[in-house]
């Protein structure tokens, strides 16, 4: 299909010639935006000119002021100082509305839609299609279904948002951002719940906007996405513009440098340790999801599952954890076969869980950050029943001093905290209880670089003291630099097991993906 | 171990709960004053003792039902199970039963039927509005099928006596509130089961991830709440020196509104035993204080509303803010 083709479904009509129209001539310009709270800036006074149809990335580690800067071009929240000019006009962007009706709009990493509506009804959301005052149903599923399809999206429009994965969802709220007539569009962290397929039908939809004229802000803390994907690249550092480069002429070592003063090498910060006895052992383990799992956990070792997201590997550790039943196979903790049948039994062991999503299934985002960590170790503080609160209050400091936790106070509550302090807490409650084993899936996603490498350093310190540490991650490097041995996860099978980078990147992903590689959508600009 | 995270005396969420619980507090005063200058029946003994009895019984529901609401929950069954208590007490004390054992098997009731809402919820996979709202109407239908509609008088005088007399000069129901409340107190602040009544309003599979055992914290709100019921069934069989099954209609609402007034969080997860005590006393205040005015007593349950719209906004107000 061609742009026209893309362009007539979008509800204004974006036109391909805009994009040559004026290549080089801002579409939004900043000029000295800042954002004060109560006298410290979150986002100190910024010039940024973003070119017309061009893709933008912006990286910085949490906490940098990217998410400030969304906000106050979504019209979120007021800014305090600067202007915005919206081709050469200025704009005040003061509500959500305003910001839309100039075509400025986000897709965000939690899909914001409703779930218990159909796709079509979702995408139509707000201007839904009447006649006499009545909704035209057929014609809109039509409609969504025809979008769908000129955009690759092997999804039928009635179906239920909520029955979709994660990653569909992220693509219908692409696509309905695109069919609205969006001209400018902010991208945060998209790919954080995607599989790797999900994310490069992701990618060939932002290439095709692109290519019809859209201005494209891209947020994202993986590197290799930036590269794959920006023309330009700008990096923000403690509320500071650090920098802006063309793609061209950077490379991943200088962004890092600019985000954090750091190298690689010493972010995937590893030391060996001699591996001890046997902490766990799975023999032939099934469950839902995965079948035949044999593996095990030693003193000191680092065991990293690699895989797609749906390969088994959360399935197999929660299953261990005692959250599902197994359906056969064995179970043995330090040499001998138990029945862990709840969660209880499994932390009784010594294992801990710092589960995959932390919104779900980690936090308690409204409650204090001390009764976050000191959860698994109540029964401990309690005496004659009661809560001792002074140990209840340093056992929280011990563990946000230790963590360098940023917050304000242990009372605060874990919602007002960043991701990667929020990921500091679901890790940080199991160090009070002292584990034997340490389970840590997926823990770095939506964490930021300076956070990754404290929490990498976080598991040296576990393994020397004798624990073991079992890496569930879709981040290859995170897994290929860190795991003394690797195990690769395909559709609920172990298909390959590594030693200390034994094998190649490009040997880990081919059998991840199976025989077949992914197959990418065209990306239609033929 | 050095400790580098500095904590103010008081943090700025515990100022803003004392602080609501002082408002609270004021208004009740407010309103009392307001009473006392506008009515010569106000400030009587008689008249502040018979509205310390009527706040006492609501309150004592509010504090169980605050329970429940914190964990994310509802209770639609207190009145209920306080008309069915009144029923069953009366019962048993007209078959000859000692006082102690007739409280005693009521109580038991009462945690009986707390436990099969936990039950509902937890194994049945019911949604907790919809389990007590069937008891709600199903334990109404069972007393008057064991009554066949028939009011159970109650000829003992010791037992009605109870809610008559005063000890220290304050009425013994409401000793019953500082009974029942400086033991919720204490559960709801200082025990870990307090903590997994929050953890598990707040996130469920959180908890569970965490070794909470959620089922288990479950059964304690609703088993708490349906005991608190039939406890207030008990004190409202002295009072009135009846059972009838239909009594008690409506303070299932009244405890949710007084829970709420006190500052709970109908999203769970947000809570106290103080705040629904003083929010029981201002409805209670506000009846007691219409009757005395003569207004209509149509206009208090408008009156009731407004006043759970106007301080529940305040509190949005709040956290909108925030």
């Amino acid at each position: 299909m061609t742009h026209q083709d893309f362009a007539s479904q979008s509800g204004n009509g974006i036109n391909a010639t805009a994009a040559m129209m004026a290549a080089d001539s801002p579409i939004l310009e900043l000029k000295g935006l800042e954002k004060q709270y109560f006298g410290t800036h979150a986002l100190k006074p910024t010039d940024l000119a973003f070119k017309s149809g061009e893709i933008h990335a912006i990286v910085g580690e949490n906490g940098a002021g990217k998410s400030t800067l969304i906000k106050l071009l979504t019209g979120v929240i007021p800014r305090t100082g600067g202007n915005v000019y919206w081709r050469g006009e200025p704009v005040a962007l003061g509500t959500p509305v305003e910001a839309i009706k100039h075509g400025i709009n986000a897709v965000h990493q939690e899909v914001v839609l409703c779930p218990h509506l159909s796709v079509a009804a979702n995408i139509f959301l707000g201007e839904e299609h009447q006649r006499f005052g009545l909704l035209r149903h057929r014609n809109m599923v039509r409609e969504a279904q025809k979008i769908l399809d000129d955009l690759g999206f092997d999804l039928p429009a009635h179906a239920m948002l909520g029955d979709l994965t994660i990653g569909q969802q992220q693509l219908i709220a692409t696509a309905r951002a695109a069919t609205r007539g969006a001209r400018f569009l902010i991208f945060d962290e998209p790919t954080a719940y995607l599989t790797r397929k999900e994310g490069m039908q992701l990618f060939a939809l932002i290439r095709r906007m692109q290519a019809s004229g859209v201005t494209i802000v891209y947020i994202s803390h993986r590197m290799e996405e930036v590269f794959e994907l920006a023309d330009r690249v700008s990096v923000l550092r403690d509320g500071t513009l650090v920098g802006t480069r063309d793609i061209a002429d950077t490379n991943e070592n200088e962004l890092i440098a600019m985000m954090i003063n750091r190298s690689i090498e010493q972010i995937y910060h590893k030391d060996s340790f001699e591996l001890g006895k046997t902490i766990l052992e799975t023999r032939n383990l099934s469950g839902k999801g995965f079948e035949n799992i044999s593996l095990t956990v030693r003193e000191g070792e680092v065991v990293g599952l690699y895989g797609l997201i749906g390969a088994g590997r959360s399935e197999f550790v929660t299953t261990v954890f005692g959250r599902h039943p197994k359906s056969s196979g064995t179970v043995l903790w330090q040499g001998e076969e138990v029945n862990i049948r709840r969660e209880k039994d499994a932390i009784k062991l010594g294992i801990a869980l710092a589960p995959e999503s932390r919104r779900d299934q980690g936090l308690c985002l409204s409650l204090p950050v001390s009764l976050n960590l000191n959860l698994p170790v109540y029964s401990r503080l309690s005496h004659g029943g009661l809560i001792s609160k002074t140990e209840e209050s340093s056992q929280a400091d011990r563990q946000i001093a230790d963590l360098r936790i940023k917050t304000s106070t242990r009372s605060a509550s874990a919602a007002s905290l960043s991701g990667g302090n929020q990921q500091k807490i679901v890790i940080g409650k199991w160090l009070n209880h002292g584990a034997k084993l340490f389970i840590f899936d997926e823990p770095t996603v939506g964490v930021d670089v300076g956070t990754k490498a404290e929490i990498y350093r976080l598991f040296s310190a576990l393994l020397s003291q004798g624990a073991g540490i079992i890496l569930i991650s879709s981040y290859l490097p995170e897994v290929y630099e860190l795991a003394d041995t690797l195990h690769v996860f395909r559709r609920g099978e172990m298909v390959a097991t590594h030693q200390f980078k034994s094998a190649s990147h490009e040997d880990i992903l081919t059998r991840a993906l199976g025989s077949a590689p992914a197959n990418p959508i065209s990306s239609g600009e033929s | 171990m050095s400790v580098d995270v500095k904590e103010p005396v008081i943090s700025p969420k515990k100022r803003y709960n004392i602080l609501f619980g002082l408002t609270l507090l004021a208004l009740l005063l407010v309103l009392w004053l307001i009473l006392g200058l506008s009515t010569t029946t106000f400030w009587t003994t008689n008249n502040i003792a018979n509205l310390l009895r009527q706040g006492a019984m609501i309150a004592i529901l509010a504090v169980g039902q605050t329970f429940v609401i914190i964990t994310g929950g509802i209770d639609l069954s207190v009145g209920a199970i306080a008309g069915f208590a009144s029923t069953i007490v009366a019962l048993l004390l007209a078959n000859g039963f000692p006082i102690w054992a007739a409280v005693l098997i009521t109580l038991g009731i009462g945690l009986g039927i707390g436990l099969f809402h936990g039950f509902g919820i937890v194994k049945m996979g019911l949604p907790p509005f919809i389990i007590t709202l069937a008891t709600l109407t199903s334990l109404r239908g069972i007393g008057l099928l064991i009554t066949n509609g028939a009011t159970i008088s109650i000829n003992n005088d010791d037992f009605t006596n109870f809610s008559r007399n005063d000890f220290l000069a304050v009425p013994n129901l409401f000793w019953m509130v500082i009974l029942v409340g400086i033991p919720a107190y204490i559960l709801l602040q200082h025990t870990r089961w307090g903590r997994y009544l929050f953890s598990v309003g707040s996130n469920a599979e959180a908890s569970r991830l965490s070794g909470v055992n959620v089922n288990r914290t479950i059964y304690l709100a609703y088993t708490l709440s349906a005991v608190c019921a039939s406890f207030v069934g008990i004190l409202l069989a002295t009072r009135i020196g009846v059972g009838n099954p239909t009594q008690a209609e409506g303070w299932e609402l009244q405890a949710i509104a007084s829970s709420v007034i006190g500052g709970t969080s109908l999203f769970g997860a947000v809570g106290s035993v103080q705040g629904p005590l003083l929010g029981a006393f201002i409805l209670a205040t506000i009846n007691n204080g219409a009757n005395l005015l003569n207004v209509n007593s149509f206009w208090q349950r408008v009156i009731t509303g407004v006043l759970i719209i106007v301080i529940v906004y305040f509190d949005q107000l709040r956290r909108r803010r925030k």
